[in-house]
């Protein structure tokens, strides 16, 4: 990986970084409607997914992806504040307030929307990478899933559906540990779920999802391979949640201390670049810029006015109305 | 075109039965055609589920389509109800038009997710970005002796679903015409066939042509009672209607057709000039079809009412297997006659 690339990296990893912070500070702050899940901790992880996606493939994002959402919307769309919006639940979100944190799609950007119940795209999946296929083009179709999604039945049936089609789908299953409180371990027959992957023939790899040149590197690979029209290809990234369970930190002291101050996926990155020769007020710059955009961001969907009232009873179907009250 | 239900009633010009059946369409051959004629239409369908290719189905009505139109838009799957209504979503999401035959109805419960908490709400949770034009074909209802898990009214599971469409043909004309409609339809559509309607005959145009989905038809006039039904419960309203003629009733049968979203202006239309309502209903009465349909006469033709809406359902229990004891919780039409007499008191 050249230098650019890395440093490119490095400030997409700040912007998720910056873009989740400043949502807990306004969550906190009651600014923000419903649950928050956040990806701090796996920026490396989701960095080099959108860097490698394009707007023309479909990735379905996970409860945790506001970052991977907000980059492919910046890059592909050049309105990322619009993810911010919709987490605001304002009239100029990707969804117009509709979908939230958790339902926040644009298809123009290759953002097919997250679905809050655990693991079901991962059917929803297979229909995009079979459309691709019929129609002979060479996008990819990509479900990011946490290591909890492994006990749906869903997971096991998409697997061998895109097994014995030969679809091309990208399975990135972020393993960071646990799903809630439940130990990865504990909840699956493997802690390693590239093992389940081999069971079903599908061509895989385990990946240190907090090392960016590692996971880019890979995620490059994956999407090669499936776009040529190799089939599906699953990624598991090994990582680690800054975020507890709603009720607190469950984790061990050591455990926690280990994962945030010697595995920061952006402080390792900081190092690769430092070796490279990139100066501490470069990187702090970076970082600067980063938390500036997305303090704008969050005045833009301060700002913005709520949903029109129609929109409540809009497109429940596309061909009939539903009455107001 | 719409084509108004043929009347499964017999008349002295009805053709002996040997040349009937050479006329004569089934339901299932009428649907099969409907396949056929959509998929000349639509480049971007498909037809996905168990046994549907080589097999044709388990009631055959994806027979010879594989041969007519190959692998890639035939698809056979393994037993995967989740993965075929999630592939299906995905594949819509993105302009395909696929058709997904779940076997049975009650396996729905393998997809009720993949149906309810994404297909229904595809179009309104992400503002309308994507639409999901696909169809779920599936085999319902009772009266053969499937036991518990291969005779169930599965309406009742859908009907608190906002965004889904849920047709219900009574006989062949109207299974091709809503075949077709559905698969035109840019929103979900729960198409169910029910199993003892397969055989019905009735001549169907083989041309081209739809049943608008949301509107319902008066497949009897008449003056004294008004009977609602949908699938099976149409063929024995008739039937029902029959019988109370001789005791100097007039019936009128509403077909519902589509159940979601219903027809409530030609409901309301005929409980209004009757005055007397019966709501026939094959699945269990708590929550139904018939509970709907009975609140909602009640509160907006209260007026017009001569006394109170009469529900015809089936008892409060699973599908027991042994025939003679299906037929005590199932309704039929004797139930109806009995209940158009009730409503006729008044
Ligand atoms: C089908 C389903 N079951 C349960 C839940 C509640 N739930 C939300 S997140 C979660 C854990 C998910 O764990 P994992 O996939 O490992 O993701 P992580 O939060 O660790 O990133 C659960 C159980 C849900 N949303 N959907
Ligand atoms: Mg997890």
């Amino acid at each position: 990986m050249d230098t650019s690339t890395l440093k490119g990296l490095y400030r997409d990893m700040w912007l998720i970084r910056a873009f989740e912070q400043g949502l807990e500070r306004e969550f906190e702050q009651g600014n923000v409607p419903g649950m928050l899940h956040t990806g701090l901790g796996q920026e490396a992880t989701q960095a080099a997914l959108a860097a490698h996606l394009e707007a023309t493939d479909a990735f379905f994002p996970d409860h945790r992806c506001h970052g991977i959402n907000a980059l492919a919307q910046h890059r592909h769309g050049g309105n990322g504040e619009r993810i911010m919006a919709e987490l605001f639940g304002r009239a100029t979100g990707v969804c117009s307030g509709k979908g939230g944190s958790l339902h926040s799609a644009d298809p123009t950007v290759g953002n097919f929307g997250d679905n809050a119940v655990e693991g079901s795209y991962m059917a929803t999946v297979l229909g995009v990478a079979l459309a691709a296929k019929m129609r002979g083009e060479p996008n990819v179709a990509c479900a990011i899933i946490g290591d909890g999604t492994v006990g749906r039945g869903e997971f096991h049936e998409s697997l061998n559906m895109a097994a014995i089609w030969d679809l091309p789908v990208l399975y990135a299953c972020v393993n960071n540990g646990y799903a809630i409180s439940m130990p990865v371990g504990e909840g699956h027959a493997t802690a390693d779920i590239v093992e389940l992957a081999k069971g079903y023939g599908i061509a895989n790899q385990q990946v240190d999802g907090n090392d960016i040149v590692e996971a880019w590197t890979a995620v490059g690979d994956a999407v090669g391979r499936i776009r040529s029209g190799e089939g599906p290809y699953f990624l598991e990234f090994k990582t680690w949640r800054w975020q507890g369970i709603f009720a607190g930190e469950f984790r061990p002291e050591a455990e926690v201390k280990y994962w945030r101050e010697e595995r920061d996926p952006i402080m390792l990155a900081a190092e690769a670049l430092a070796k490279r020769g990139a100066t501490p007020a470069e990187l702090d710059a970076i970082e600067a810029e980063t938390r500036d955009l997305i303090e704008e961001w969050i005045s833009f969907a301060k700002d913005s006015p709520a949903p029109d009232p129609a929109k409540a009873t809009a497109d429940v179907y596309a061909g009939w109305e539903v009455a107001a009250r | 075109m719409t084509v108004a239900a043929d009347k499964p009633r017999r008349t002295a010009r009805t053709p002996r039965k040997g040349k009937d059946r050479v006329r004569k369409t089934s339901f299932t051959q009428a649907l099969n055609g409907a396949l056929d004629l959509a998929m000349e239409k639509h480049d971007e369908m498909f037809l996905i589920g168990e046994d549907i290719a080589e097999m044709g189905g388990d009631f055959g009505v994806t027979k010879g389509l594989l041969a007519k139109y190959g692998a890639e838009r035939v698809r056979d799957t393994p037993l995967s109800e989740a993965a075929i209504i999630g592939t299906c979503a995905g594949a819509a999401m993105v302009g395909m038009r696929p058709v997904a035959e779940i076997m049975f109805a009650d396996f729905i419960a393998e997809c009720y997710d993949q149906v309810v908490n994404n297909v229904a709400k595809l179009h309104y949770m992400f503002d309308g970005q994507f639409t999901a034009p696909l169809v779920i074909r599936t085999a319902c209802g009772g009266g053969f002796g499937g036991g518990p898990h291969h005779s169930q009214s599965i309406e009742g599971w859908f009907l608190n679903v906002p965004g889904i469409v849920i047709a219900a043909p009574s006989n062949p004309v109207d299974a091709k015409g809503l075949l077709l409609a559905s698969i035109d339809s840019d929103d979900p559509v729960l198409f169910l066939e029910h199993k003892a309607l397969y055989r019905s005959r009735a001549e169907v145009p083989p041309e081209y042509y739809t049943t608008p989905l949301g509107k319902a038809s008066i497949a009897r006039e008449g003056r004294d009672v008004t009977v609602v039904a949908a699938m099976r419960m149409v063929p024995m309203a008739l039937e029902a209607a029959e019988t109370a003629a001789a005791d100097g009733i007039s019936v009128e049968v509403v077909d519902l057709r589509t159940i979601r979203p219903y027809d409530a202006t030609t409901v309301l239309a005929s409980a209004s000039k009757t005055g007397r309502v019966v709501v026939a209903n094959e699945a269990p009465r708590i929550g139904g079809l018939g509970a709907e349909l009975s609140a909602r006469i009640s509160e907006e033709c209260f007026a017009q009412l001569r006394g109170p809406v009469v529900r015809v359902d089936g008892l409060d229990t699973p599908i027991p297997f042994s025939v003679p004891l299906e037929n005590i919780v199932l309704p039929d039409s004797d139930n109806i006659a009995v209940a158009i007499k009730a409503a006729a008191q008044y």
